[in-house]
């Protein structure tokens, strides 16, 4: 996973981009109440929010390809509970609706996050009284993901490059065990961490 | 007066191997000490024991003086504050999501807030030369990026001393020369647990050589790490640049 | 098992993200009270952990590949509040970073996965747990309560989609449990792997008094059951009515009537088609569920014991070579 995937826009300068995060996360909730509140009768009004979504998203400078590109990326999630609904009478219809519906949400949410550094969305939960210890693993948890991550991938590597069998069995102890002493790790790391937050004064 | 005076230092983990036997040293004021040995001699150890880190109780009877005061639970907030701790592996030590908030964790631990905490981690970031760099996420950072994050976060404490654990580690040349050339101006007291003997050579007059946990020698960085002996018996070699010396490298300049 | 938005009607919502908010909050006021300030820093980085974990690929069969939830084994290795703080914390960060679950359905998410399939799983090998000993019995505990979490969460899922009119019930509980009985073993079976592994290497890490937050306590157990006991009696009783025709097939036979109330809120989807001695999918469905519950404890038993001969030989053999 590449370094720059998360956040990657969410601090270039825009019309959108300078809207307070709150604002923008009520907005948001706001638009995803509204597609879902709309009937399956009008889906024309669908067509008036992907063009508001649309306007959203040119004012807010994004690359549109990209956003495109990570939006049909995204599209999966949609169809893979949307096919459901095809087993039904008048499942087709259902089914065009669910989809054009969920990927109006996708969207939306897409928007959010990329004009929106996660701090601030941090900051907004602190302000809306997200128990602290959540919010705390939520700025951690992000901040270590891609240590991880790449931590993970480093240890699959070099444990399959010393694998010379390929069948299932072997490659799935192979991952179980990259997984536990991931985790071992992952609790030393965490005993480093709280050192250094010890060491800068860190009050508990 | 000495930022450091430390006598008879002993220290078992509890859960691991390592320890420290009777370690006694001082630290001038001002000055910039080595210490030197191979692995596992208990380099990072004893640092941690410098910043009160460790013990994780430090009970009524340190052995350890911090400019004057030993060390106690009672000023254990004062100690962090007057001596900061640069860990060997940065990822550690940046643990928040941004990093103006990193370098403002310090201070505001402290009491710092507001438009005076904003100027203490601008002057901090500017210190280390990453104006601007606020509000970037510590997982877009080069390895040299990190490590004048983490340097700039202990800045904005104000420190009087600086513990630096292995600092050049991992540097390319580039990100070593600056580094080396932003410690040679920082005018604290500064000492520097390293395998970077090149490096000693050039920052650091004395140097203490610890091995297994004891402080087996202590003296004049170019005497004591030209004596080839020595360094081998402790694991270590007699740095390249006092083997062929270059004009432009000078020692401790 | 993420539901993406634009799936669950608002009632759906409102009344999922109520329940993932009860929970959360709970669980978050049970890790503050227990919690020692040390470990503050390794709930974080086990969330990140659980990330990661989830990209690793377990490969199926032709370019299908299996992945950890998760929940069971960070329950086993923080304890149970600490878990579904874990679990909702990858799941808010999915939904809002990478658009994996969507936001108004993150209450049904984080009560599927976060607390059912958490502090569900934990109380199923809690209670496995008092009569299986040793390594043995965590790692079959572990295996059989994490199956059962994974085949009650798909199942409140089902029911989610179907109380908001999405997929019909008749549709979404036998593909959602079916499928789910499938992926519940893999689950299964990686977490035992990877306790395993940490038991070879770390055995400090998975005994119970060293957990994050504490030995569970009992008002944790009465919240949390109390919790999904309600939250699954909600989503999923609408749904009891299709089983009278099953019922009646009973009923009829043994001259006995008795039929479940419809609920009020919504009209019973008529099962569309019958297969032969059984009933409907729904049914069938059921009895499958039962029937690999039972499968399930002993694969779980065999699976245990044979990875725990596998790493009591590796113990041997490292021992040795030492």
């Amino acid at each position: 996973m590449h370094h720059d995937y998360l956040d990657r826009f969410s601090r270039l300068d825009s019309p959108v981009h300078r809207v307070p995060a709150w604002l923008k996360l009520a907005c948001a909730l706001s638009l995803l109440l509204i597609t879902i509140l709309i009937p399956m009768s009008r889906a024309a009004l669908f067509g008036v929010l992907a063009a508001l979504l649309i306007a959203i998203a040119v004012a807010s400078r994004l690359p549109l390809l990209s956003l495109a590109g990570r939006l049909l990326m995204l599209e999966p999630f949609v169809l893979g509970v949307a096919l459901l609904s095809l087993f039904q009478p008048g499942g087709g219809a259902i089914f065009l609706r669910l989809v054009a519906r969920g990927s109006l949400c996708l969207f939306t949410v897409l928007l959010l996050s990329s004009t929106t550094p996660f701090s601030e969305i941090l900051t907004v939960f602190r302000k809306l009284r997200v128990p602290a210890i959540l919010i705390t693993m939520l700025a951690l948890m992000y901040r270590y993901i891609f240590v991880l991550v790449d931590e993970a991938e480093r240890m699959s590597r070099a444990r399959a490059s010393r694998t010379f069998r390929r069948d299932r069995s072997h490659m799935w102890r192979a991952r179980g065990d990259v997984i536990g002493r991931l985790f071992v790790r992952s609790t030393e790391r965490a005993e480093r961490i709280y050192a250094a937050m010890c060491a800068r004064g860190w009050k508990t | 007066m000495n930022a450091f005076e430390v006598s008879g230092l002993s220290f078992r983990y509890a859960d691991r191997d390592g320890a420290l036997s009777d370690v006694s040293f001082t630290v001038e004021e001002g000055e910039c000490l080595g210490v030197i040995g191979p692995n596992g001699a208990g380099k990072s150890t004893l640092l941690m024991h410098l910043n009160g880190l460790l013990p994780e109780k430090p009970g009524d009877r340190s052995p350890i003086r911090v400019f004057g005061e030993p060390i106690r639970d009672d000023n254990l907030d004062r100690v962090r504050r007057e001596v900061g701790l640069l860990f060997q592996n940065p990822d550690d030590q940046i643990f928040c999501p941004t990093v103006f908030e990193d370098v403002a964790f310090g201070p505001k631990q402290f009491g710092s807030s507001g438009g005076d905490l904003r100027g203490i981690v601008d002057r901090a970031l500017a210190q280390v030369g990453l104006v601007g760099y606020g509000n970037r996420s510590p997982h877009h950072l080069s390895h040299g990026e990190k490590r004048r994050v983490s340097i700039a976060g202990l800045l904005a404490c104000a420190p009087r001393v600086l513990l630096l654990d292995e600092p050049t580690s991992d540097l390319d040349p580039r990100g070593r020369r600056e580094l080396k050339a932003l410690l040679r101006d920082l005018p604290i007291t500064k000492v520097i647990a390293s395998h970077d003997l090149e490096m000693i050579v050039e920052l650091c007059p004395r140097v203490l050589i610890l091995d297994e946990g004891r402080l087996v020698r202590e003296g004049p960085t170019l005497e004591l790490l030209n004596d080839e002996a020595l360094m081998l018996i402790h694991g270590l070699e007699r740095p390249h640049v006092l083997q062929h010396p270059h004009a432009h490298d000078r020692p401790h300049g | 098992m993420h539901i993406p938005d634009g799936f669950l009607d608002t009632k759906t919502a409102a009344v999922t993200m109520g329940l993932a908010a009860a929970g959360v909050g709970w669980a978050a006021h049970s890790v503050r009270k227990t919690l020692p300030p040390r470990k503050v820093p390794l709930l974080g980085v086990t969330a990140a952990f659980i990330f990661a974990a989830q990209m690793l690929n377990f490969p199926i069969a032709g370019g299908t590949s299996g992945h950890l939830l998760g929940g069971m084994l960070a329950a086993v290795l923080l304890g149970p509040s600490a878990g579904v703080l874990v679990l909702a914390s990858v799941l808010i960060i999915q939904c809002l970073l990478f658009a994996d679950g969507g936001l108004l359905a993150l209450g049904a998410n984080i009560f599927n996965m976060g607390i059912v399939g958490t502090a569900g799983a934990y109380g199923i090998y809690w209670l496995v747990r008092r009569r299986a000993k040793g390594l043995q019995g965590q790692l079959m505990a572990a295996a059989f309560a994490s199956w059962c979490a994974v085949v009650i969460a798909s199942t409140s899922c089902a029911a989610q989609l179907a109380l908001s009119g999405t997929v019909r019930w008749g549709i979404a509980f036998p593909a959602m449990a079916g499928v789910h009985m499938l992926i519940g073993v893999g689950e299964a079976i990686i977490t035992t792997l990877v306790l395993a592994t940490i038991a070879a290497t770390r055995p400090d890490l998975l005994r119970e008094e060293a957990r994050a937050a504490g030995a569970p306590r009992y008002r944790g157990v009465i919240v949390y059951g109390l919790l999904i006991a309600i939250g699954l009696a909600l989503l999923i009783s609408p749904f009891a009515s299709p089983w009278p025709d099953g019922l009646e097939r009973v009923a009829g036979k043994l001259d006995f009537m008795g039929k479940a109330a419809l609920h009020p809120l919504v009209r019973a989807p008529l099962p569309d088609y019958v297969i032969p001695g059984i009933g409907s999918p729904v049914v069938a469905t059921a009895l499958a569920g039962a029937i690999g519950t039972i499968v399930m404890f002993v694969f779980a038993v065999i699976l245990a014991r044979v990875v725990t001969r596998r790493t009591m030989a590796g113990d041997r053999e490292s021992a040795a070579v030492r």
